[in-house]
């Protein structure tokens, strides 16, 4: 896969406070979850990454390009919506996207057309006329990803992107993104919100007091911060030999039975999912639902960052 | 560099300056500046002013803003040109976008310069619409389309000035506080040394004050105009012209060349190396 963001030991010096080095690099038709406490580095790294600021030391590589240097060439199909973002207050949603637009280089109707198509795509078509002045902060924020997606982009790089939005628009972004990436746009995404990066991010990267503390995927770093994976299965009329055969099953390091079922904890690298369903099922038990457990990641998030700070 | 994306940027320039409330205010007043006055001297009376001035009196209303009006309006609209853009965390957005710096810059800068042309052509017609409506036909018109130009190219020290000023501060309201205060500073020490100068006789208050920034905007259109006039009417250009100073065109073309471009370029410089900050509180 082509590469379309690297960071080699890119520090940024703030004189008292120092971001860096960090070293990571995101390929294409990925979406990385960007994980840190609030102040860690993670709005610093995105914008050494777009060319906003300029690393202390290091290099920086944006479609294998300096966003420096060549901040035009390499910014072109990248699109950034900042956190908290501050529109211009006195466009109109229509306006801004128009301007924006234009200022990438689409002309008149081209420019007019992807501006009601993603006024559409966030679901502010019957606000597209107000003055930005006069709109919610969710509506601000939709805005902000829209503008992000103005000249069609295949990099997305989002800071907090769904702070402020209703769950409806919530679960319609999420769609949205997963859309993105189907289609073979890669995406960074900056959030808090870990339930988010769990459902929809293929990778991660975290960082703390300025130093990246991990980057791969998903699995590895819940192996990392919690040393094992999570599977609950609810079922009924679970018989007494079934325990103790999915204990002796392959990669499964402990079991544990709860009122709605048991959790089936697992080594790393294995996924016994399949087996584990089929044994249930073959020992003449209900099976009602089987997953990784939820907070999985929260929990491994919240013991490596507390190792940290240790 | 590409023409469209300055463009854009020129045309969202004027509409973020037309958007501010000051700018919005100063043209108003500018509008009441260029009317009021002939229509009140109508109101007192023609006879309070001789009838040999009645032609020429278009270029009261030209002529009178150019030393504080004008020059004033230039810093309005350039120091808050950047300086607003990093307040509001707006131009992050944009600068986030695939365009280069120098588009970014040449773009706000000619846009905002253009809203001051656009204020300057609307202070020379409205004089000469007022004078022809209360005093009759004017003459010497003429020599119009070369004063505007000229007001035109001499406003561009204190709008280079304060767009630089906007770029290096940041901060809005210092970038104000800094322009008006280099601006004032400039015409009270000029009207000074020009004092000084009449009553001493010596001539390094002169040149003293021909170095100041003030000095080129102030002479230039007068310097240009003055001769198409009857000598009778001259007194006209000197009105509310206090730090006036007597040098020739040349040098204060280069004065102004040199003010304008050295403070455009240290902004550009500077725009070109710093980070842009996220929003400043």
């Amino acid at each position: 896969m082509e590469e379309v963001a690297s960071l080699e030991g890119a520090v940024k010096d703030y004189g008292p406070k120092r971001i860096g080095p960090i070293t990571f690099s995101v390929t294409g038709g990925d979406i990385m979850g960007f994980l840190g406490p609030n102040g860690s580095g993670k709005s610093t790294t995105i914008r050494m990454l777009l060319g906003l600021i300029r690393p202390s030391s290091g290099r920086v590589r944006l479609m294998q390009m300096d966003p420096l240097r060549d901040h035009a060439r390499a910014l072109a199909g990248v699109g950034y919506s900042p956190e908290l973002p501050n529109l211009q207050s006195f466009l109109t949603p229509r306006e801004l996207l128009h301007l924006m637009a234009k200022v990438i280089g689409l002309r008149g109707r081209e420019a007019e057309s992807d501006a009601f198509r993603l006024l559409e795509r966030v679901g502010l078509t019957e606000y597209a006329d107000y003055r930005i002045a006069k709109l919610s902060k969710g509506m601000i924020q939709r805005l902000s990803i829209a503008q992000a997606m103005v000249g069609s982009p295949r990099f997305l790089i989002l800071d907090e992107p769904t702070i402020g939005i209703d769950p409806g628009g919530v679960v319609h972004f999420r769609s949205v993104f997963r859309d993105f990436a189907k289609e073979g746009g890669t995406v960074i995404m900056s959030s808090h919100i870990l339930s988010e990066v769990e459902s929809l991010c293929t990778s991660l990267a975290v960082i703390h007091s300025g130093r990246l503390l991990f980057r791969g995927g998903i699995e590895e770093f819940i192996m990392k911060g919690l040393g094992t994976r999570s599977i609950t299965i609810q079922a009924e009329n679970v018989g007494s030999g079934l325990v103790s055969a999915l204990s002796e099953m392959k990669g499964v390091t402990r079991v544990t039975m709860n009122a709605t079922g048991f959790v089936v904890e697992t080594a790393k690298g294995s996924d016994p999912r399949a087996e584990i369903s089929k044994l249930v099922v073959e020992s003449g038990a209900r099976l009602l639902s089987i997953g990784y457990s939820r907070n999985e990641l929260h929990e491994a998030y919240v013991n490596l960052v507390r190792g940290m700070a240790e | 560099m590409r023409p469209d994306r300055v463009v854009a940027f020129s045309r969202y320039e004027v509409r973020r300056a037309v958007a501010r409330k000051k700018v919005l205010a100063v043209v108003a007043l500018t509008v009441l500046l260029d009317t009021v006055p002939y229509y009140a001297l109508a109101g007192a009376g023609l006879a309070l002013i001789p009838a040999p001035f009645h032609p020429y009196l278009w270029a009261v209303g030209v002529f009178v803003p150019q030393a504080f009006f004008l020059q004033f309006i230039a810093l309005l609209i350039a120091a808050g040109s950047m300086s607003e853009e990093y307040e509001q965390g707006t131009a992050e957005v944009l600068l986030s976008k695939p365009v280069g710096r120098d588009e970014y810059f040449l773009g706000k800068y000619l846009g905002g310069y253009s809203l001051l042309v656009i204020v300057i052509i609307m202070n020379s017609v409205l004089s000469v619409a007022s004078a022809t409506y209360v005093f009759g036909p004017q003459l010497g018109l003429g020599v119009l389309p070369l004063v505007l130009l000229v007001q035109a190219f001499s406003a561009l020290v204190f709008f280079s000035l304060s767009f630089m000023i906007g770029e290096l501060v940041r901060r809005s309201s210092l970038s104000y506080i800094l322009s008006s205060a280099v601006f004032f500073t400039s015409q009270i020490v000029g009207i000074y040394l020009t004092i000084v100068y009449s009553l001493t006789g010596q001539e390094t208050f002169r040149v003293a004050s021909l170095y100041l920034p003030t000095s080129p905007v102030n002479s230039l259109p007068v310097l240009l105009a003055e001769p198409s006039f009857p000598s009778t009417v001259r007194i006209l250009f000197r009105l509310g012209n206090t730090g006036a100073v007597e040098t020739s065109i040349l040098f204060s073309v280069l004065l102004v060349a040199v003010y304008s471009f050295s403070t455009l370029a240290i902004a550009a410089a500077y725009f070109a190396r710093a980070d842009v900050a996220k929003r400043i509180a």
